[in-house]
């Protein structure tokens, strides 16, 4: 993303923090944050629900944030996301202060495109090892998504963080050989053990206390 | 059926399913999940059961991720038995499972496929479930 696309957002400096007022704060539509780093102090603040998560979405990870109107915004990067016990709903952001030219890793959603002539074949399987890959580059570079062109696998059945195109001044934080996606193919004779589904004889685990006991008994006698 | 190859003991306490599930609970290895609503001991019959009922209606598409294990050894007496004499043998295995647990993921296939998958298993569960995707990266 560059510069002159980071969204702009209205926060509002919340004085009382704990999770009392977050409860209330979140009920009236808005949700509660944090803002540091660059050495400064830490900053409670809440940020409209609605429109933090339209943008959390759509990719963005860098946003300028205008706190109580002022007319100065601070570029903060979205740090972390805390969720609630169902993982579904966000109850708390962080936001790390950056600058645009700082070095960051971040973790950019990969977009799958295409299906590789791998997988095309009787019994394959196309895996995608990776959601999301974590890259090193400049704020002002990072990437809404990345692409992942799984036709260019063509015959082979892995692709790797090596093998991935990424965008300018954007490198993979992982190892090269990390896989991103694999075909595997299912043979006939699994597959025919699979549909007869014999459940196996139940048979006793193994109790490790028990041999243990036995041991010392026998030491005992001797 | 699934069970542990070695335990300890050969028996547990009941014990009480309180709170929610703070560990496997979100969406890891697959691209989409079935996530428990409820508390419950889940059977490793039950478990064999919604394994079968995905593998069979994705006809070896894609790959179905079991996130639940059943590790807890459940005893029940023999019927017309007398209490008493000591606790009775293991009668089946269960996981133990908390409102926010991840039972199945799924991995290859379009979202309408999953989902169809999913809710296959789901009639088989003991528990109110849901179809969850993956959380948002940051």
């Amino acid at each position: 993303m560059k510069n002159h696309q980071t969204p702009k957002i209205e926060v509002k400096a919340r004085e009382r923090t704990g999770s009392r007022y977050c409860r209330r704060l979140r009920a009236q539509g808005r949700l509660p944050g944090v803002i540091y780093g660059h050495k400064r102090e830490p900053l409670a603040v809440s940020i409209d629900t609605k429109e933090i998560m339209s943008l959390l979405q759509q990719g963005t990870h860098v946003l300028a944030l205008t706190v109580d109107g002022a007319k100065k915004t601070e570029t903060c990067l979205v740090k972390d996301l805390q969720f609630g016990y169902l993982g579904d709903t966000v109850i708390h952001v962080d936001f790390a202060r950056v600058d645009l030219d700082e070095e960051v890793h971040v973790h950019v959603q990969l977009s799958f495109v295409g299906t590789p002539a791998s997988a095309q074949k009787a019994g394959a399987i196309l895996s995608h090892d990776l959601s999301d890959l974590e890259v090193i580059c400049r704020v002002s570079h990072i990437p809404e998504e990345i692409k992942v062109d799984l036709e260019r696998m063509k015959d082979r059945t892995l692709l790797t963080v090596g093998e991935l195109m990424l965008p300018e001044d954007v490198r993979a934080a992982s190892d090269p050989g990390t896989p991103v996606a694999h075909v595997s193919f299912v043979h006939r004779e699994e597959a025919v053990t699979e549909e007869v589904e014999v459940a196996p004889a139940t048979t006793e685990p193994e109790v490790i206390t028990e041999a243990k006991s036995d041991e010392q008994k026998k030491k005992a006698g001797t | 059926m699934k069970m542990p190859k070695r335990i300890k003991f050969r028996k547990q306490q009941r014990g009480t399913l309180k709170g929610r599930a703070t560990r496997g609970n979100y969406v890891a290895f697959g691209d989409y999940g079935l996530q428990s609503l409820e508390a419950h001991w889940i059977s490793a019959r039950q478990i064999e059961a919604g394994r079968i009922a995905a593998q069979h209606f994705l006809r070896r598409q894609g790959k179905v991720f079991i996130r639940i294990f059943p590790d807890k050894p459940v005893s029940k007496k023999p019927l017309e038995t007398r209490m008493g004499k000591g606790k009775a043998d293991t009668n089946f295995w269960a996981a133990c499972v908390k409102p926010g647990t991840v039972l199945y993921e799924i991995a290859g296939v379009q979202e309408t496929i999953a989902k169809q998958a999913l809710a296959r298993i789901a009639h088989k569960m003991p528990v109110r479930c849901r179809f969850v995707g993956r959380r948002l990266a940051v």
